[in-house]
């Protein structure tokens, strides 16, 4: 078997399974199961039989030719190189896991035909925005994982709110769509090709072809699917989507996108654009970390510790580039950016789905819940989940030697030896990370149960708890490298700068400083000083006030889409009935019906009448024939 | 090693004996054309004559008269393709009318730019055809007979080499949809019927006119298309005759394309007119404009296009921003979709004006994605309004929970009409966005805006459709008319067959825009030349002269990958000829 | 004195005259149809003439009176369909005066 065909079947496989179940499985919610996971679980074979047994770890790119319209040529083609077999790796593995935990979560739903098949399509457009070796290819990718996106978001569609969350989700990622494709065309048209490859080639050797405009846009679609300030206003909203959809595609996959594909194109970017891309990510590190204390939904709190994170990827992708390509001209430095990014992105996608999946058993068990501070005891009612769940929260935390402490002490690190400000921000936010994992994390296990719900909880099925259990030993082990396959550890391990000596001492100091203290913070302020409600909305209502706020930037949009966006649609449909519609159309028709009033006039009826205007106009006729008018 | 498993062989086979039949009987393929124009023509006048018949016999007679030139439609394309020729007219048929002396004469043919369009009247008719069928319509069989007359005058504008025809054959197909709209149609149908058909008819009149006068300045006395062409290529109009009779068809066609401002018929028609009229006419009828445009107005006047483009890029500007701005305070649904149809004649009429081979391909292919996809938002918006009793968006909600198979096709057509890729439309749109780009970047810019818009209309439909709960409106309709049921199998097959043809040519687009492409190529070469002789011409300066290589069928360049084995490398611009041949091998390194 | 073109062109104009006047001032339908058959037999007449005082040996000018046949039978018919409606008329509305039926208004 050649890697081409097995990227092949990898790519195709879940296409199949989506189809299958679109034909025959809408009413067969277990045949879909078995079809979706049954192809989850061969991409995930065939990805690790590919990347430990076959592939060489040479770039390896097969393309075809697609579409000509003049000048103009589409190819379609796959690139495996690290960073896409990095992901491949990621997307297969997590993938598998939280299709098999789907299957227990799914129990009883009617639309667990339409969920798989939804799943599947997830799979399949995820695998190929991973594996596009062109940028038109990888954004016809990037729409088709918006596209599943949309369709699992809505996939409780009698609730409002998930409608509302889905079209929101899809409208917020086509805002960035329009500025990353109009930066894809620009770049075709400026570079001559979108071709990955051909596209290092001639950036390494043209530096001075590289356009501000063009990798500002480019980071447009980073802003949308990656979800960064100020488009990152659908993820919370997303979590309205069943529990699995956000661990697989609001977590792990669909939402690293971004930074996956900041990483496929590194070498794109201005110093300008670098130096955005750090400002944005911080921002949205620390802004989504102070949001999550505003909120009690435990799905919400994950979804903006993942935003927070997705900010800590960008901003270390941005610094890592930055010192790597503008200030440190090191060959093996390029790459800074693209490993620091790649290495926390992985670890993140085992620990976020395992978070997510933790919270999937939680709700799945307390009858959808989802409110902290209605949820306690849970520890003594399930063991398991309350096991997995505190490595996640370690491993997030930043504790040594879970997966999260490798990973946050890299991109911290960076930070330390680029940027002061974005340093203490960044360490800020792990504090703060620590804190409201805290939070979630004793608020919901321990204590008395405080609702029925909560005390009648059982610990879940094996097909829930086993994706947890593995997904528990990568966030453990993940810092390691024997736990990857030897391909990857190029990018995660060799282009990622770690710290050594005097500077390890001092991030491990500050990892662990951060962690205790922030865990110890959420124990102390939100257990022990009374957990059936949110202290600060009793204490401080004016903070929680401002926390809950947002910083009022869904309000901001609401407020354009309802009274600017909407108000110039219904006028200028108002001029468009009234000015071309009435005025000049019915308007020409009405001066043809007044014209019509008037010869009307003329038509008496008498046949008198008639034979007069016959003798005039005979008379007029004369009158020109004899020349009397000229 | 990876051809084995898309290698279509029974495919390639039949595509091989398809051209051996071409070549061995000259003569077939322009029998079989004339065919699928007589035949829906003698079919409808039939059913018109036979007066209402009871049972199933008007049915299966009438779904045999759609079936048949869909298939000789499907046939006819597939040869033209795969003949991959230099982009030629082929099945060439010339008919004495008895009008020789005005050198008008029945000549039919298909080039790279019809046969598409012509596949695409076949299958939007078939698909028009089921749904009238199932539709229970009173006086169902001039219901039908109407709409098979409509459809042979459909696929005769297409064939037409002779411009005379290709006129006739418009009106030919527009006066039954007067007709059906005043008869059948919904709420308006009066009013809007007689909207339409003045203003279609001034439409008409006008690029008539302009028809005429390129008739009467070529002083050729033939209204041949290619011996017109052929002609004008070496001795050109006067610019001053080229303005003057480009504006004329510009406006003339424009209005029958609902370019902003003449726009304001089709709304408001297609909300009045019944399912299957608005799924031709929107469908097909309407491209008629564009159709002109790309095949006759422009290749015959490039500098009366050239001097009309500056204001032709604002008309069509406002279809897409300022329509699309109109849409989303639209509250009925098939208004919307009609308003959403204008819009998207905005992209068509961009992609010409850029006058890049890129822009016009882009521009036909968008024509032949359109076509499908309003067709089936026609189709299924009809299916709801027969559920819910209304068309009014906010009366409705919900709606998936009962009818989960009818909410799977209308999510899957509004993704289409957006653009979602793996749907044809969104090749279209985005070489069109090329083209504009590459023409002017501001332009470009706002016309992206389009993909925003299009989606927050189309989404938001969804959701007011099916999603969350039924309003009170509908919680009332159903208690009187009971709970509305799924989408019936005879209403599923012509819905499944629209959305595949969307779905095959949005996955394989090369299999539709090759023979576009060719003769686009062919057609426009010599403009651009022509073109490029003088100054001041925005587009014609940056048109790069590279001659392409075509894409082909996918199959076809597997087969060819055969030959070269696997494993083979090839340089980068040697790779057009398989799926997987390597790329280079220099990209060794890793980054 | 001789008769010449003239004095039959007088005699075509009278009789055109009088019919005219004819169909534009009575009331009634039958006057006003013999009015127009005055109308149509005074341009016979002068079609007669004509043809009779143009005629050359090599040119006998037959066409004038061809004309005049013509118009004679149409006139026929045109007499027969007439006075047909004019007695249905009376049938219907038990009048042919012109001033009450006005029925071609709107």
């Amino acid at each position: 078997m050649n890697p081409e065909t097995l990227l092949f079947c990898i790519l195709f496989l879940p296409l199949g399974a989506a189809l299958v179940i679109a034909c025959f499985g809408r009413r067969h919610g277990s045949f879909s199961a078995a079809v979706s996971v049954g192809s989850s679980f061969a991409q995930m074979a065939l990805s690790l039989w590919l990347l430990w047994g076959i592939w060489d770890e040479s770039a390896l790119q097969p393309q075809a030719q697609w579409l000509v319209f003049g000048d103009v040529r589409f190819h379609m083609g796959f690139l495996l190189n690290n960073t896409a077999a990095l992901l491949l790796f990621v997307v297969s593995f997590v993938g598998f896991w939280i299709h098999l935990f789907s299957i227990g979560y799914t129990r009883g739903d009617p639309g667990r035909g339409r969920f798989f098949g939804g799943m599947s399509i997830f799979m399949f457009a995820m695998m190929g925005l991973v594996l596009a070796d062109n940028l038109f290819m990888m954004f016809i990718f990037w729409e088709l994982v918006g596209f599943s996106s949309y369709m699992l978001i809505a996939h409780y569609f009698e609730r409002p709110a998930a409608a509302a969350a889905a079209n929101k989700a899809f409208i917020v990622n086509r805002v960035g769509d329009f500025g990353f494709l109009i930066g894809i065309i620009w770049c075709y048209l400026h570079f001559g090709t979108v071709d990955l490859a051909e596209l290092e080639v001639l950036a390494a050797a043209n530096p001075e072809m590289l356009l501000t405009p063009i990798s500002l846009l480019l980071i447009s679609g980073v802003l949308g699917k990656s979800a960064q300030v100020p488009l990152h206003v659908w993820l919370p909203d997303a979590m309205e989507g069943p529990t699995p959809v956000s661990a697989l595609i609001h977590a792990a996959t669909m939402v690293a996108a971004g930074v996956y594909l900041l990483g496929r194109i590194y070498f794109m970017y201005t110093e300008t654009a670098l130096t955005a891309i750090i400002v944005i990510g911080t921002v949205t590190a620390i802004y989504s970390a102070i949001c999550a204390f505003g909120v009690s939904d435990i799905k919400k709190i994950l979804a903006y510790s993942t935003l927070s994170q997705l900010g800590f990827l960008v901003a270390a992708f941005g610094m890592g580039t930055r010192f790597g390509l503008y200030e440190q001209e090191l060959e093996g430095a390029r790459l800074f950016g693209v490993g620091a990014a790649n290495f926390h992105l992985t670890t993140h996608a085992f620990f976020k789905a395992l978070l997510f999946l933790g919270a999937g058993s939680i709700l799945h068990a307390c009858h959808h819940q989802q409110d902290i501070f209605k949820l306690g005891g849970l520890w003594r009612r399930m063991p398991l989940t309350f096991l997995f769940f505190t490595i996640a929260v370690l491993a997030i935390a930043g504790i040594p030697p879970l997966a999260g402490f490798h990973s946050k002490d890299a991109i911290l690190f960076l930070a330390y030896e680029e940027s002061q400000v974005v340093f203490y921000v960044l360490v800020l936010t792990t504090l703060l990370t620590a804190w409201y994992m805290g939070r979630l994390y004793f608020v919901t296990f321990f204590g008395k149960p405080r609702t029925e719900e909560a005390e009648g909880a059982r610990e879940s099925s094996w097909v829930m708890w086993l994706p947890l259990g593995v997904l528990a030993v990568y966030s453990v082990l993940g810092g390691f490298m024997f736990v990857y396959p030897p391909g990857l550890h190029f990018l995660i391990d060799q282009s990622v700068m770690h710290p050594v000596g005097g500077d390890y001492t001092l991030m491990l100091v500050i990892s662990v400083a951060c962690g205790g203290l922030g865990l110890a913070l959420g124990y102390l302020v939100y257990f022990r000083m009374g957990a059936e409600s949110d202290v600060v909305g009793r204490r401080l209502p004016g903070f929680h006030g401002f926390l809950r706020s947002r910083l009022f930037i869904d309000e901001i949009y609401g407020f354009y889409v309802r009274a600017i966006q909407q108000r110039v649609a219904e006028f200028l449909a108002f001029l468009d009935q009234i000015l071309i519609s009435g005025l000049l159309v019915r308007g020409s028709a009405g001066i043809a019906a007044i014209l019509g009033v008037v010869a009307r006039g003329s038509f008496t009826g008498s046949l008198h009448g008639y034979v007069y205007w016959l003798l005039a106009g005979m008379l007029l006729f004369s009158l020109y024939a004899f020349g009397i008018f000229g | 090693m990876i051809a084995p498993a898309v290698n279509f062989a029974p495919l390639t086979g039949i595509l091989q004996w398809q051209q051996g039949l071409h070549v061995a009987v000259p003569w077939l393929n322009g029998a079989l054309l004339l065919a699928s124009i007589l035949f829906p023509l003698v079919a409808g006048f039939a059913l018109l004559l036979a007066g209402p018949k009871p049972g199933r016999a008007l049915g299966v007679v009438a779904g045999v008269a759609f079936l048949i030139p869909a298939l000789f439609a499907v046939w006819l394309w597939s040869t033209y393709a795969g003949f991959r020729g230099e982009g030629e007219y082929l099945f060439r048929t010339d008919i004495s009318t008895g009008l020789d002396a005005f050198g008008i004469s029945l000549k039919l043919g298909l080039n790279g730019i019809s046969a598409p369009l012509f596949l695409m009247a076949g299958i939007v008719g078939l698909a028009a055809g089921l749904f009238a069928i199932q539709s229970g319509m009173e006086r169902m069989h001039a219901y039908l007979g109407l709409l098979l007359i409509m459809l042979s005058g459909l696929l005769g504008l297409f064939a037409s080499i002779d411009l005379f025809f290709f006129y006739f054959f418009h009106e030919f197909a527009l006066i039954p949809t007067f007709i059906m709209i005043g008869i059948w149609g919904g709420r308006g149908r009066k009013a809007a019927a007689m909207e339409m058909t003045i203003y279609l008819t001034l439409g008409a009149l006008l690029s008539l006119t302009g028809l005429i006068a390129v008739y009467v300045q070529s002083g050729l006395n033939s209204f041949d298309m290619i011996t017109l062409r052929e002609h004008l290529a070496v001795i050109p109009l006067a610019t001053a005759v080229q303005q003057y009779a480009f504006g004329l068809l510009l406006f003339g066609f424009g209005i029958l394309v609902s370019l902003w401002p003449f726009h304001t018929w089709a709304p408001r028609g297609y909300a009045a007119a019944p399912a299957s009229a608005a799924m031709l006419h929107a469908g097909v009828l309407k491209k008629f404009g564009l159709y002109g445009l790309v095949q006759v107005a422009v290749p015959l006047l490039p500098d009366g296009a050239l001097s009309w483009s500056p204001v032709l890029i604002y008309l069509a500007l406002g279809n897409v921003l300022i329509i699309g701005f109109v849409t989303l305070a639209q509250r009925d649904l098939k208004r919307m979709i009609g308003y959403s149809s204008v819009m998207h004649m905005g992209y068509i009429f961009l992609g010409i004006v850029s006058l890049s081979t890129v822009g016009i391909g882009a521009a036909v292919f968008l024509m032949f994605a359109h076509g499908l996809s309003i067709a089936l938002l026609f189709l299924l918006s009809a299916s709801i309004e027969n559920r819910t009793g209304t068309t009014d968006l906010f009366c409705m909600g919900g709606l998936a929970r009962q009818t989960p198979v009818l909410a799977g096709f209308f999510v899957a057509a509004v993704f289409a009409a957006i653009g979602l890729p793996g749907f044809a439309n969104f090749w279209g749109e985005l070489a069109v966005f090329i083209a504009v780009f590459e023409f002017e970047k501001w332009l470009g810019v706002l016309v992206i805006l389009g993909i925003i818009i299009s989606a927050v209309y189309g989404l938001r439909a969804v959701a007011q459709i099916f999603y969350g709960e039924a309003s009170d409106a509908l919680a009332g309709h159903v208690a009187k008319a009971g709970a509305p049921s799924d989408l019936k199998g005879a209403e599923r097959a012509p819905a499944l067959l629209l959305l595949l043809a969307l779905m095959f040519s949005g996955f394989l687009p090369g299999t539709i825009a090759d023979s576009i492409n060719r003769s686009v190529e062919a057609t426009y070469r010599p403009v651009q030349v022509s073109l490029s002789g003088g100054s001041s011409m925005p587009a014609a300066s940056q048109i790069r002269r590279m001659t392409a290589t075509s894409p082909g069928f996918p199959w076809e360049s597997l087969e060819v990958r055969d030959h070269h084995t696997a494993g083979l490398w090839l340089p980068p611009d040697q790779t057009d000829g398989g799926l997987f041949a390597m790329n280079g091998p220099d990209r060794t390194n890793n980054p | 004195m001789s008769i010449g073109l003239d004095s039959y062109l007088v005699v075509a104009g009278l009789v055109f005259v009088i019919g005219f006047f004819g169909v534009l001032l009575r009331r009634n339908t039958l006057i006003v149809l013999m009015g127009l058959e005055l109308m149509l037999n005074g341009c016979n007449i002068a079609l007669v003439a004509f043809s009779r005082y143009h005629a050359t040996p090599a040119n006998p000018m037959m066409e004038g009176n061809l004309f005049v046949f013509f118009i004679i039978t149409v006139a026929a018919a045109e007499v027969a369909v007439g006075l047909a409606i004019i007695v249905q008329l009376f049938r219907l509305r038990q009048t042919v005066m012109l001033n009450e039926l006005q029925l071609l208004k709107d």
